[in-house]
């Protein structure tokens, strides 16, 4: 090897280096898309000593190429030019996966009229590649005719293989961040608190990019005790069925909340999406727990069977096959499916996400998540499992979403605390109720005890003007057949004013045996007695 | 008016009727109250509140049914309750005196027959 061609290598040697260096550098890393393509260009133009760069991004869903970021032919970006893959210069590097160099611009197929008005007389340009497949295209051009040598097309490719991946990477962080802000806003940010009820849940995007699916849950009181719970999928991914999910999750609240029972729900749900048919199939169960009478009504839409945990911890699934999902047909009546759910028992909902595996049936998926089940104890640590991709062992690519619920005891020494608002003065007494019914007091008694606390609770929430988020406690216990329930809060006792006020106190009088009211400086409690086989009420 | 309690406005001739079912309560008092406000007419000589459907009725309820029966009766007008046998609703009437207070009736046919 001669000197000269030492030297020369060397030299070629050192500028790729440098290079590397410009387009590798870690402070790119941390810039938005935006700023990291415009000081990507900055660097390659300086390094291949072009007057023009630009990168164009593959649109996958048109097969265009569109113009993302460009130095020297600014215009490109502002007019937002998309070029076919397959079409003139740009389309053609796509379409092929290799650089192409024209020499002499005004001879050849170019369609974008920028580069001719500008007076660029040669062009460059490489593919974007990321594990073999092209995000768009790079390319740098001339005012004065070039040829471009190896070293040319070595070093553009090089750069374009870091920006390439750079991209990617960034891509990558953007789509997450708009993923988990999405995500936030579309699914409950926590599950309603109720003594007695237990209940977890998970949502975890698609494996796949990290892409937000069409998968929800969803848990809500609804009047006289009862509790909605609701899981359901949306075919598809991306942000238009993330959008199509928040919609039908609202929907579906609104006709529970409306007093609907579970098939006329999924009725109106289906009437809502079917003239959106085809491309907008969604199923869902839809489940109405009454923890006092321990029973539940249930509508499926073609939805992924309820597992249920049976007190004894055996495991089955409820059938509630045969509707189909909604948006599929006009002509569809659902059906109204009814249930015991004895205390002690916990009910899974799941998405196919959670359990299917490509190539597999599903009944396998199934099988996996009841065994889980009967490893798992408890719903919280079954739904972090189930959340994990256990049951597919993460051999699913879907979003998932599980939501378990699971009907507690009440202790014979209960105590609660709520907010001192009039809203949970329902939600108190559907839980007294149960804890009441449990301890074999009859129809009357569980009226009146629950009456007579209620009324305890509606001074507390009156009185309740101490700073801070108000609450008050209710502690009930039931020893030798007397019940004892405390209501204590923060406030002062108030004597009732106006006319038709003050006939709480009465009533807890005429319903009870023993009302003792003890203020302090820290609050009023009211202490309720009442033996349960003896009626006093008239 | 929340999910737990509805209450359904009716006319039968002359006379309103205010049918409540569900459970009421202090979250719901204000609500019912202004529904029922809204029901009153000068034309009537009673307004009926059917308690038939009516599962839970607190002293927030019984303190509104006695402002209703004050209020009626200054307008030279009757409250009329319609109290179906041995439930707790007309327990809790017994026992406050709200059934002394208004006349009560077994059936909404009872009630209307009377005003």
């Amino acid at each position: 090897m001669s000197p000269v061609t030492e030297g020369t290598a060397g030299a070629r040697a050192e500028r790729t280096l440098e290079a590397l260096q410009q387009v590798t550098d870690v402070a790119l890393a941390y810039l938005p898309l935006e700023e990291l393509l415009g000081a990507l260009l900055e660097r390659i133009a300086s390094i291949l000593t072009s007057d023009t760069a630009a990168f164009l991004l593959l649109d996958e869903s048109r097969q265009e190429l569109v113009a993302r970021a460009a130095k020297g032919i600014e215009e490109e970006v502002e007019r937002g030019v998309r070029i076919p893959v397959g079409k003139g210069f740009a389309g053609r590097i796509a379409a092929e996966r290799g650089s192409i160099a024209i020499e002499d611009v005004d001879h050849a197929e170019i369609l974008n009229p920028i580069l001719s008005i500008k007076g660029i007389r040669s062009l460059l340009g490489v593919p974007l590649l990321v594990e073999g497949q092209v995000i768009g295209v790079l390319h740098v051009g001339t005012l004065t005719p070039r040829i471009f040598t190896d070293d040319d097309h070595n070093l553009l490719q090089l750069a374009a293989d870091r920006a390439a991946l750079a991209i990617e990477r960034a891509r990558f962080y953007e789509q997450r961040r708009g993923v988990e802000a999405l995500q936030r806003a579309l699914l409950p940010d926590h599950l309603p608190a109720i003594p007695g009820i237990e209940l977890a849940a998970r949502y975890r995007p698609s494996a796949v990019g990290h892409s937000i699916g069409g998968d929800w849950y969803d848990v809500f009181r609804l009047g006289g005790g009862l509790i909605g719970l609701v899981i359901g999928d949306v075919m598809g991914h991306g942000v238009a069925a993330a959008a199509l999910m928040a919609e039908l999750r609202t929907a579906l609240r609104a006709y529970a909340l409306d007093g609907h029972p579970p098939a006329e729900v999924a009725e109106r749900m289906n009437r809502l999406l079917a003239p959106r048919r085809p491309t907008t199939m969604t199923t869902f169960a839809y489940l109405v727990l009454d923890p006092e009478t321990e029973s539940v009504s249930a509508v499926s839409a073609g939805h992924v069977p309820p597992l249920v945990i049976d007190p004894d911890g055996s495991t089955r699934f409820l059938e509630l096959a045969g509707d189909p999902p909604v948006g599929v047909s006009n002509a569809t009546t659902y059906h109204e499916h009814h249930f015991a759910m004895p205390t002690g028992t916990s009910v899974v909902l799941v998405t196919d996400g959670a359990v299917e595996v490509r190539g597999e049936p599903l009944d396998r998926g199934l099988e996996r998540l009841a065994a889980l089940a009967r490893r798992e104890p408890g719903v919280e640590r079954l739904a972090t499992a189930i959340g994990h991709g256990e049951v597919t062992s993460g051999r699913s690519n879907d979003d998932l979403a599980v939501l378990a619920v699971h009907l507690a005891e009440l202790p014979d020494r209960l105590r609660t605390s709520w907010p001192a608002e009039p809203e949970a003065l329902g939600a108190m007494r559907h839980m007294l109720r149960r804890w009441l019914g449990r301890r074999d007091a009859d129809a009357d008694e569980v009226y009146d005890i629950t009456l007579a606390v209620q009324e305890a609770c509606a001074n507390a929430i009156e009185h309740a003007y101490a700073p801070g988020p108000a609450a008050f406690d209710v502690d009930a216990s039931h020893e030798d057949g007397l019940v004892t329930v405390a209501i204590r809060d923060r406030g002062r006792w108030r004597a009732a004013r106006g006319r038709h006020r003050g006939r709480g106190l009465p009533l807890m009088e005429a319903l009870m045996e023993s009302v003792d009211v003890q203020r302090t400086d820290e609050g009023t409690t009211i202490v309720l007695r009442r033996t349960i086989g003896r009626p006093v009420a008239p | 008016m929340n999910s737990i309690v509805r209450v359904h406005g009716e006319r039968h001739g002359d006379t309103p009727v205010a049918r409540v079912e569900g459970e009421v309560d202090a979250s719901n008092a204000d609500a019912i109250a202004a529904k029922l406000h809204a029901l009153m007419t000068n034309r009537s000589m009673a307004l009926v509140v059917d308690l038939t459907g009516t599962t839970y009725l607190d002293s927030a309820g019984i303190n509104l049914l006695f402002a209703f029966a004050e209020e009626l009766r200054a307008r030279q007008q009757t409250l009329r309750l319609v109290l179906a046998g041995a439930t707790p609703i007309a327990r809790m009437a017994g026992i406050t005196g709200l059934d002394r207070a208004c006349p009560t009736h077994a059936t909404l046919d009872e009630a209307l027959a009377a005003s």
